[in-house]
């Protein structure tokens, strides 16, 4: 999945969230999902702590 | 045949530079291309190949050997510098004034004296203008920047000379930010000739592996303000126009905008502003995610307490019509309850009312019955006791039978015949003596 792919369904989710009559039953999935997606883009944005460790780990296997 | 009139070819060298320094006494202004330049470390003396190209099969019209004394070179560099921000460059036509010379052992040489800029700038804007017009009739010089920035450009395929310190400047800056960006070197010369085609190179070996980039990255440190002049050229502005990535520039110069910088999906003034350009970017991507985020959660607050309200107004409601409708079917039971009573108590009474006169009526019709009843059993019992046989016979009256059986007339008996007569009191036996007929 992209940025731009998880972007346009929070969205839509948000939009449908919007509407005048919510459904509440629909409310819990849906913001589970925008959840989900929101984690996985932040998650992909930053820098893992583990992706730095693991370099620190190379440099010094190289040294 | 022995010939006794020659001349060495030093004496003919020095014929022609004689003839050459009367005829072109005075230096004159000339215009030609630079086809080759080169500074002699040692010495600081310039010394250029001029050429007139358009001669046929791409030999030029016209050369000549060329060379600005080191004196004099280090002024009109910087004049010239100074007057079109362009160093004096390969490729350049430059409009120049300049001796003509001959030397007995190098041959024809141009002494260049000085130097017209305004004529190169001309030439220069007038490139640059062909190049952008011939862009626009090609229908490239939109595409790259109609392509846009992405989103998050965190893929990045940077086109740089690796010691430049620019792309030092441009790695440190990504590296400080809390984003992660995949960063690769595609190396290129980034100045002077051979730029341009290292240039081209690197982009189509970023082309190759286009999928594995959100962007393209052209960066060059900024430093000596050497030949950009293939920044304007149209082979170089093309490939980055039709680029099927988007090309960010951070080219390091202060000049008016190159042509890349033109057709570049965004030109920006320097390598590190680049870098902060996409980390910004992330950054916004990261707080509109935030945004829509905290949206998400003011959307379900507002929605569950829409529904919390109105599930309480529900509530309330309900109550009210459940107590009023409690209040009011208690109400009604209540009247119901006592209309009925009354209508109970009504219709009992009025019933009553009914049973008693029924039961008067019973009364009265049973006691007439009775009454009636009586009279007739005692007439009956009257009737009946006048009917009774002894009652007769007591009055004196008998019953005669002949052979067991009442006799009733007299017809039927015959003389001497016997007859059993009961009486009240006894029987006794008769015989007939005689009858009287009717």
């Amino acid at each position: 999945m992209t940025y731009a792919e998880a972007m346009t369904e929070i969205e839509a989710i948000l939009a449908k969230m919007n509407e005048a009559d919510p459904d509440i039953d629909a409310l819990a999935g849906q913001v589970r999902r925008a959840g989900e997606l929101i984690r996985f883009c932040r998650e992909r944005l930053r820098k893992a702590e583990q992706e730095v460790a693991e370099a620190l780990g190379e440099e010094t296997a190289d040294k | 045949m022995a010939v006794d009139s020659y001349m060495t070819l030093s004496q003919l060298q020095g014929r022609i530079r004689e003839v050459l320094c009367q005829g072109f006494a005075a230096p004159l202004w000339i215009t030609a291309e630079i086809g080759e330049l080169k500074v002699n470390a040692r010495s600081g003396h310039c010394y250029l190949q001029l050429v007139e190209k358009g001669g046929r099969n791409g030999v030029p019209q016209a050369q000549a050997q060329a060379v600005i004394w080191a004196s004099q070179y280090g002024m009109l560099a910087s004049y010239f510098r100074g007057a079109t921000g362009e160093e004096l460059a390969v490729g350049m036509k430059v409009l120049f004034r300049a001796s003509v010379s001959y030397h007995e052992l190098y041959g024809l040489s141009l002494r260049i004296v000085d130097i017209d800029p305004l004529y190169t700038l001309g030439d220069l804007a007038r490139q640059r203008q062909q190049t952008i017009a011939q862009l626009r009739e090609d229908g490239v010089f939109d595409l790259n920047r109609e392509l846009g920035i992405p989103q998050v450009p965190q893929r990045i395929a940077v086109i740089s000379s690796p010691q430049a310190a620019g792309y030092q400047d441009f790695m440190n800056e990504l590296g400080a930010s809390p984003y992660r960006f995949d960063a690769v070197l595609f190396d290129a010369v980034m100045q002077g000739h051979g730029a341009e085609a290292s240039i081209i190179g690197a982009l189509e070996a970023v082309a190759d592996r286009m999928e594995e980039f959100d962007a393209v990255v052209m960066i060059r440190g900024g430093g000596s303000q050497s030949d950009l002049s293939f920044l304007n050229s149209y082979l170089l502005s093309f490939h980055v126009a039709q680029f099927p990535l988007p090309v960010i520039a951070g080219l390091g110069h202060d000049k008016d905008q190159s042509v890349v910088d033109m057709v570049a999906a965004l030109s920006l003034k320097t390598p590190t502003a680049v870098a902060a350009f996409l980390a910004d970017r992330v950054a916004g991507f990261d707080a509109r995610l935030e945004e829509l985020g905290g949206e998400i959660r003011r959307c379900v607050r507002r929605t569950l307490d829409g529904e919390e309200k109105e599930v309480q107004l529900y509530g309330t409601l309900l109550r009210e019509r459940v107590s009023g409708a409690g209040l009011r079917m208690e109400w009604r039971l209540r009247s119901l309850s006592e209309g009925l009573a009354a209508g109970a108590r009504r219709a009992l009474l009025a019933r009553g009312g009914r049973l008693d006169a029924l039961r008067v009526r019973l009364e009265e019709s049973a006691g007439r019955a009775v009454a009636g009843g009586e009279a007739r059993l005692l007439q009956a019992q009257r009737l009946t006791e006048a009917a009774d046989p002894r009652k007769i016979l007591a009055r004196g009256f008998a019953i005669v039978r002949t052979g067991g059986r009442p006799l009733t007339d007299a017809a039927r008996t015959a003389a001497g015949e016997e007859l059993d007569i009961t009486l009240y009191k006894g029987k006794i036996t008769a015989k007939v003596t005689d009858h009287e007929k009717e």
